[in-house]
Order: C-alpha cells, then structure tokens, then sequence
C-alpha cells in the first residue's frame, strides 16, 4: 500500500484533500499500468482521470480500506477495456497497424533524433502492440496485468473475483493464442 | 515451441523496461478535479430534470383527469336525478294499478 488506511478511510468519507493526496501517491503507478495495457502514450492522462473520475464517485461503495488497491486495480482494467473497446470500434489508422517501413518512414519524416535505445525500445512496444492486437481485449488485459506487471494470481483474483482455477485456465488460453500470433509472427522478427 | 515460449517471456520482460512509468503532465490534477465537478453539475442537473419531468407529468395527469372526470360527474346527477324505488315506480305504475283494483273487487 502507497497511503495507509485512514487517508482511504478519510477519502471515502467525503474528505477531498485526502482524495488528492490518495490520487497523488497512486497516479504514476496507474498511469504506467493503463500505458502498458492501452499502448497509446497520448490518450493515457484521458483514460487515468476516468479511472480516478470513477473513484471518486464509487468510493462510498469500497467495504474496507484493505481491498482498496484490488478496487482501483479493478476500475483500471475496466477503464482500459471500454478504451480498447471504443478504439476497435474507431477503426482508426494507427502506427502499430502500419508496416515497420512505413513506421520508419514516418519517424524519418518526424526528423526524431533517436538514438540505438530508444529506437530498440520503440521496436519492442511496438511488437508486443502488435501481438496484443491480434487478441481479444480481455486477453490482452488479463496478461498485460500477469506477464508485465507481474501481478500475482492471488492479487489477479482480488481483481477477478473468480478463482484461481478459473483464472489459470484464462491466463492459458490467453498465452496459447498469443504465442499462436507471435509464431505467425516470428519470421518477421527474426528477419 | 519451448523456445517460442522462452523468447515471448523474454519479450514481456522487455516490454516492461521499454514502458517505464510515464511523468504525470502539470494539468492532471486540474483537469481531474475539473471533471469531478462536471460530473457533479450533471448528476444534478439530471435529477433536477427528473424533478421536473415529474412534476410536469402530474400536472398534466391532473389536468387530464379533471378533463375526463368532471363532465362524467355532471352527467351522473343527472342520471341518478331519482331514486332506484322511483325508477321502478315509474315503469310498473300500471301493475300496481291492477293490483289495487283486484283487491277493490274482492
């Protein structure tokens, strides 16, 4: 826990300035984890105030303080998912849809300056983008949270609120088609 | 397949170190509490129209049942002008006449 109980206690209570300060603690954590589950660097301050705006107006609604990291780890995924929702809808033209060259192309065009780092780095989110793309928004989410935030099972069921059975047996199924997408995948990495 | 799942492993830990946490802007939390009253001002402007919706419809449901009601309450005065005994005097006048009139000839 980032803040102790009684700030969560006084923020449920109606208290605002302990609300800012529990937004405040939590708000660089949240923000990497939706930029991680979203891939999209520019819509992650949007999709981070919904999740705090959804805080706010549902705190009276947390039993106890103690399940409270679960609770916003849980309106973040949720935050998350009606994003991905919405954007598959949108249909938009998006970078990680366009091929490496036109990638290049554009960062050419862009005159960034970007050294060997930071091109790898692009490289990589834009692979596993990719990859997240060719699966379902759930999927996506549920391995995001397991694989890159290194949530554990027992934290995913908090967040879940179904079993770990249950859980493994997604989190399985998940891997299996990512692994599918990365194998059709695989001669252009290599290449 | 192993070695797929080893590299793909690999990635995600990659992946992690390539999306450090991101700086949070200077507007965060202006815009945020700026849409926290938006919120607000809307859920009371919803509730305020749901007031006036309903008090809008009972206005009119009372208009409405004064309309049909009254004219029902006049034409009932005047259907019930006498009472049931009277109606009934009034259709069998006759039969009562022959009644008295057998027992006048006894």
């Amino acid at each position: 826990m980032l803040v102790d109980f009684e700030l969560i206690e006084r923020a449920r209570s109606g208290d605002d300035s302990a609300f800012n300060q529990v937004v405040q603690a939590y708000r660089k954590r949240i923000l990497g984890t939706i930029a991680r589950l979203i891939g999209r660097p520019e819509d992650v301050e949007d999709v981070g105030q919904e999740v705090f705006l959804r805080l706010y107006y549902s705190l009276d609604q947390l039993r106890t303080a103690e399940v409270f990291e679960p609770w916003l780890y849980r309106l973040t995924v949720n935050a998350a998912y009606d994003y991905l929702r919405r954007q598959r809808r949108r249909h938009e033209s998006r970078m990680s849809d366009l091929s490496e060259q036109q990638v290049m192309m554009a960062d050419a065009a862009a005159g960034g300056k970007r050294n060997v780092e930071e091109v790898r780095r692009t490289k990589i989110r834009e692979t596993v983008d990719d990859l997240l793309g060719k699966i379902s928004e759930e999927d996506r989410i549920l391995l995001t949270l397991k694989e890159v935030e290194g949530l554990s099972l027992k934290e995913l069921e908090k967040i879940y609120h179904v079993n770990e059975n249950a859980l493994k047996v997604r989190l399985f199924r998940a891997r299996q088609r990512v692994l599918k997408a990365y194998e059709a995948k695989e001669p252009e990495v290599g290449g | 397949m192993d070695r797929m799942k080893d590299r793909l492993d690999a990635l995600w830990v990659e992946y992690r170190e390539a999306t450090p946490d991101p700086e949070v802007g200077p507007n965060f939390m202006p815009q945020l509490w700026h849409k926290i009253e938006a919120r607000r001002v809307e859920t009371t402007s919803v509730f305020r129209r749901l007031a006036k919706i309903c008090v809008m419809a009972t206005v009119a449901l009372a208009l409405v049942m004064s309309a049909v009601l009254i004219p029902h309450n006049n034409n009932d005065e005047v259907f019930y002008s006498g009472t049931y005994v009277d109606a009934l005097a009034a259709e069998h006048s006759n039969d009562y006449v022959d009644v008295l009139g057998a027992a006048d000839l006894r």
